[in-house]
């Protein structure tokens, strides 16, 4: 019996020191992220105060760019979501639509609204894809063109989109996204400037949902009404703002939001196109691209700039959150377990040798490692191995942490771009951020845990998260 | 219940404070931004509704010295707080920058961005006493932020004489100092700033240095007038390739800015020196680049030369399917366009890489109605399917369709005519529907009444071909001679 209690103390012995550690790890790397961030985001502000737009707008050099939505069952938001695309403030865009097999009314809604009809013709064949259907199109509108093809997933429509696309830059947008006006202009920035080394450019992500919107543009930034959309408010802020930025900084991009980001065409296409490997393309295509670059010995650049900004809606009841967050947890494993070697590799760098390991570790296991350690420590205490108070400062101490990331974030967005201009939003973001890592936190935690265990288990299944339409629309 | 007397314990418990003490401290930073914001906002505010009349007269140049009087008694920072939504507006007209440029001048404001241009770059083996000895106002001025807003202003004005300050500030050691006074040099134009961008760019290109930027270099030679496209001659006869590949690249753009501008450019000798037109039809259409004959051809197109047609039409056989395209695109923009063009782009319609062959078909279609008929012909008598289903999607895309359809209703002839009753009972019923939708009632019937004649005598027709080859192939295996005969 006492050899069973040795064994069990030591293995949670064990357990407390990788629990610690992840702690240490996670919260240490995000600290200095978030320091980074502070500094280089102040510093864009700055610049963009007197950092001409303009001369990009009107620049000969400034390439063409063709947005590319794909859809599937996004017929209460398609319509916004194109003609915000079509309003776009870029001097050559073009918008392909991939309908992709919608049972509802998605295609019939673009056909209706933007007047389009059937086109006949050739298809040009490039990554192969499931079965095209149609290709619609309104002269008067020449900057649209909507595909309608038989269902293959997201990573199949975005495929689909490029084979049509003829502009050398792509830029993939959520059905459910809006965009402002000059957002591509922003994310083309940093392309133009590197004189095209750069290839993918991805910007910020923010909640549409408290938002008032008119004709596909954000006319009111607004708070949601609900506390779980509120918490995803700051967890978004401090996901873009925070992390993003900072891994930028460091050279160790491996997530660029699927819901709004530009890719140079040609090296998509020599990187083998969208994957359908697993349920988050966004993530899956650049660390594709890292592991094509490193391989063929190309030098390629990514890009975050936290200013061009995508709205989109998030979801507003706990099954539908839990969705989302089984199917990122899920994609985010399929993603690292696909292109596991390129963890240490000695021609990946800052993305091999520190981002993609942190992801695996913090982001990936630390699911398991967090979850589990809500279970295992009672075992501790009960076996008198761990000190109860000294588990409530710890406890304490993730979520005061936790909290004081969350609220860098807000102060960060207070610094640079105040996007909630009331007294009120300020001192519910702040709130917020306070609270979000008591119960909101775990709450993901739950849901990322069993993201984990759908990975285990293989699954491959693409939860989908319905839009309901958040915004008012004329 | 805690153990404070632990040492792990008081570490965590010491972490935990100072951590709670970070978020207060990020708290109140973040409220006391608020607070400094918003005061910022009410000031800047109300000066802009106290000047916003003497500005609008000022811009509108019905100023008087009153309005400068007022305007004098503002505290510099106070006016550059004033001024600076003008200078970061989108465009102002050219009326209303010479005012302006009146006004800043007046104001002092040039003379104190002039200086702190000057004062601002301080180069990495600059010694302190170099620089001019600092008073309180050039303390502020070295500051990057208001340095990169000087050269702005600067170079959004147009100030002329600033462009030698310009040029020493692109060996800034600050980046986006060396990126704002490239924009400033490429929005002032000035000749005489050109040979030093080329010198910098062939430094940047040759030497693979970082500053200032290549791409910011690029975009500022291409602003300007094309008159100064002869600086580049160097730079095109160099023997390295990438050189003269970006060399080539400014050019070509060069080039379409002017052509933008204009209904018809012809590259006459004082746009193009004739030693450049003789490099860029012999040495650059041919160079072992693709990339700069691609470029090549582009600007070829301009020069109104007889050797032109002869290099496209050269150019348009590359080995390189990016020169061929380009080349079948430059020629869009020829005129007057003449017999054998028509057919060096029919021949690209049987190319075999897609891109191209799509590029004649939109030449073809942008030169007019000698192109179109060429076009509708090639349609009509080659047996190439994919060429006919690509020429099917331009015509539906751009538009073309519609006008067809519209010409049929009215009665017209011609090859036209033949495309359209081809497009309907043939390759395109879907896009033809879609045209006939949107068309007005009248028009509708007019095509309908023409047209249905026509679909009724081809369906005939066609009937009467089937009972034909149904009868022959039933008479088939009675013509046949038996087997033990045939062998």
């Amino acid at each position: 019996m006492n050899h069973i209690r040795v064994l069990i103390a030591d293995g949670v012995t064990v357990f407390n020191l990788v629990v610690l550690s992840y702690f240490f790890v996670g919260d240490g790397i995000y600290t200095v992220l978030m320091l980074l961030s502070l500094r280089a985001t102040w510093v864009h502000v700055r610049r963009m105060s007197y950092h001409a737009l303009d001369a990009l707008r009107h620049s000969p050099l400034t390439p063409a760019v063709t947005i590319i939505i794909p859809a599937w069952n996004e017929q209460d938001v398609i319509v916004s979501s194109v003609r915000s695309a079509l309003q776009t403030d870029y001097p050559d865009v073009q918008v392909i639509v991939v309908d992709d097999g919608s049972t509802d009314l998605t295609l019939d809604r673009l056909v209706d609204h933007f007047g389009l009809v059937e086109m006949d013709g050739t298809r040009h064949h490039g990554i192969p894809t499931a079965p095209v259907r149609a290709i619609y199109i309104n002269p008067a509108i020449p900057k649209l063109r909507v595909v309608s093809k038989v269902r293959g997933g997201k990573p199949d429509a975005l495929n689909a989109g490029i084979n049509l696309c003829r502009s050398p830059y792509f830029g993939n947008l959520d059905a459910d996204c809006l965009l402002e006006t000059d957002a591509l202009l922003r994310l083309m920035d940093p392309i133009v400037n590197s004189g095209g080394k750069t290839v993918v450019s991805g910007g910020i992500v923010r909640i549409l949902n408290g938002c008032e919107a008119r004709n596909g543009q954000v006319v009111r930034v607004g708070l949601p009404r609900t506390w779980l959309e509120r918490f995803q408010v700051v967890e978004y802020l401090r996901s873009f703002l925070l992390g993003r930025t900072g891994w930028h900084l460091l050279g160790g991009t491996l997530i660029v939001s699927g819901a709004f980001a530009v890719f140079h065409r040609a090296t998509v296409i020599e990187a083998g196109g969208f994957s359908h490997d697993t349920v988050t393309e966004d993530m899956d295509i650049i660390v594709q691209l890292h592991q094509w670059a490193a391989e063929h010995n190309r030098s390629i650049r990514m890009s975050f700039t936290s200013d061009p900004v995508c709205w989109t809606e998030c979801p507003s009841t706990l099954a539908m959150l839990g969705k989302q967050r089984r199917r990122w947890q899920l994609g985010l494993c399929q993603t690292l377990w696909k292109h596991a070697g390129i963890m240490f590799h000695k021609k990946n760098g800052v993305v091999g040798w520190l981002s993609f390991p942190f992801h695996a570790y913090v982001e990936g296991l630390g699911a398991a490692v967090e979850f589990l350690g809500y279970a295992v420590i009672p075992v501790g205490i009960f076996l008198g191995l761990i000190h109860p108070g000294l588990l409530l400062v710890f406890f304490l101490l993730g979520v005061v942490y936790g909290g004081f990331l969350s609220v860098g974030a807000v102060l960060l967005e207070e610094l640079t771009y105040r996007r909630y201009p009331r007294w009120r939003d300020l001192l519910t973001l702040l709130l917020v951020a306070v609270l979000e890592n008591a119960g909101y936190r775990q709450l993901v935690l739950y849901y990322r845990f069993q993201g984990l265990v759908k990975f285990l288990e293989g699954s491959s299944h693409w939860e989908k998260v319905a839009h309901v339409g958040a915004t008012v629309e004329e | 219940m805690v153990n404070t007397s632990d040492p792990v314990t008081s570490l965590a418990l010491m972490t935990l404070f100072a951590v709670v003490m970070g978020t207060l401290l990020l708290v109140a930073v973040a409220f006391f931004r608020r607070w400094q914001q918003i005061r910022y906002a009410r000031h800047a505010h109300a000066l802009h509704r106290q000047y916003r009349p003497v500005l609008a007269k000022v811009l509108s140049g019905a100023r008087g010295p009153c309005a400068i009087e007022g305007l004098r008694e503002l505290s510099l920072p106070n006016l550059e707080l004033l001024l600076d939504p003008l200078f970061s507006r989108r465009k102002l007209r050219e009326r209303q920058l010479v005012f302006l440029q009146a006004l800043c001048s007046e104001l002092g404001l040039i003379a104190l961005w002039q200086r702190r241009t000057a004062n601002g770059h301080a180069r990495a083996g600059d010694a302190p006493s170099a620089l001019k000895p600092p008073d309180s106002s050039d303390r502020a001025a070295i500051r990057h932020l208001l340095r990169a807003k000087s050269i702005r202003n600067l170079g959004k004005l147009r100030h002329r004489p600033s462009w030698p300050l310009l040029v020493t500030a692109l060996d800034d050691r600050h980046r986006d100092i060396q990126w704002v006074a490239l924009r400033s040099l490429g929005a002032i134009r000035a000749p005489e700033s050109f040979p030093a961008l080329r010198e910098r760019l062939h430094a940047a290109v040759r030497e693979g240095r970082h500053s200032p930027p290549l791409p910011g270099l690029q975009a500022a030679m291409v602003s300007f007038d094309l008159s100064c496209a002869h600086e580049l001659l160097p730079l095109l006869r160099q023997s390295d390739s990438q050189v003269r590949r970006h060399a080539m690249e400014i050019l070509r753009n060069m080039v379409y800015r002017k052509a933008t501008g204009q209904h018809r450019l012809t590259l006459t000798k004082q746009l193009l020196t004739p030693p450049m037109v003789n490099l860029l039809v012999e040495r650059l259409a041919v160079d072992p680049s693709a990339e700069i004959r691609s470029r090549a051809a582009e600007v070829i197109v301009f020069l109104g030369d007889e050797r032109a047609v002869s290099v496209l039409q050269h150019l348009l056989l590359d080995r390189q399917w990016y020169v061929r395209m380009r080349a079948a695109r430059a020629l869009a923009q020829l005129h007057p366009t003449s017999e054998p063009i028509h057919l060096a782009l029919r021949q690209c319609l049987l190319d075999p890489h897609w891109r191209v062959r799509e590029t004649a078909i939109n030449t073809l279609i942008a030169l007019g109605q000698e192109g179109k008929n060429q076009l509708f012909r090639h349609f009509l008598t080659s047996e190439n399917e994919v060429t006919r289903h690509q020429i099917v999607e331009v015509i539906e895309g751009t538009g073309l369709m519609s006008a067809l359809v519209e010409e049929y209703s009215s009665g017209a002839r011609g090859v036209d005519a033949l495309m359209v009753e081809h497009l309907a009972s043939d390759i395109a019923p879907l896009g033809l529907s879609g045209v006939l939708r949107t068309l007005n009632p009248e028009a509708r019937k007019r095509f309908l009444d023409r047209f249905l004649p026509y679909a009724e005598a081809k369906m005939r027709f066609m009937k009467e071909t089937q009972t034909e080859l149904e009868t022959h192939a039933r008479l088939q295996p009675a013509l046949q001679f038996p087997p033990q005969l045939a062998a």
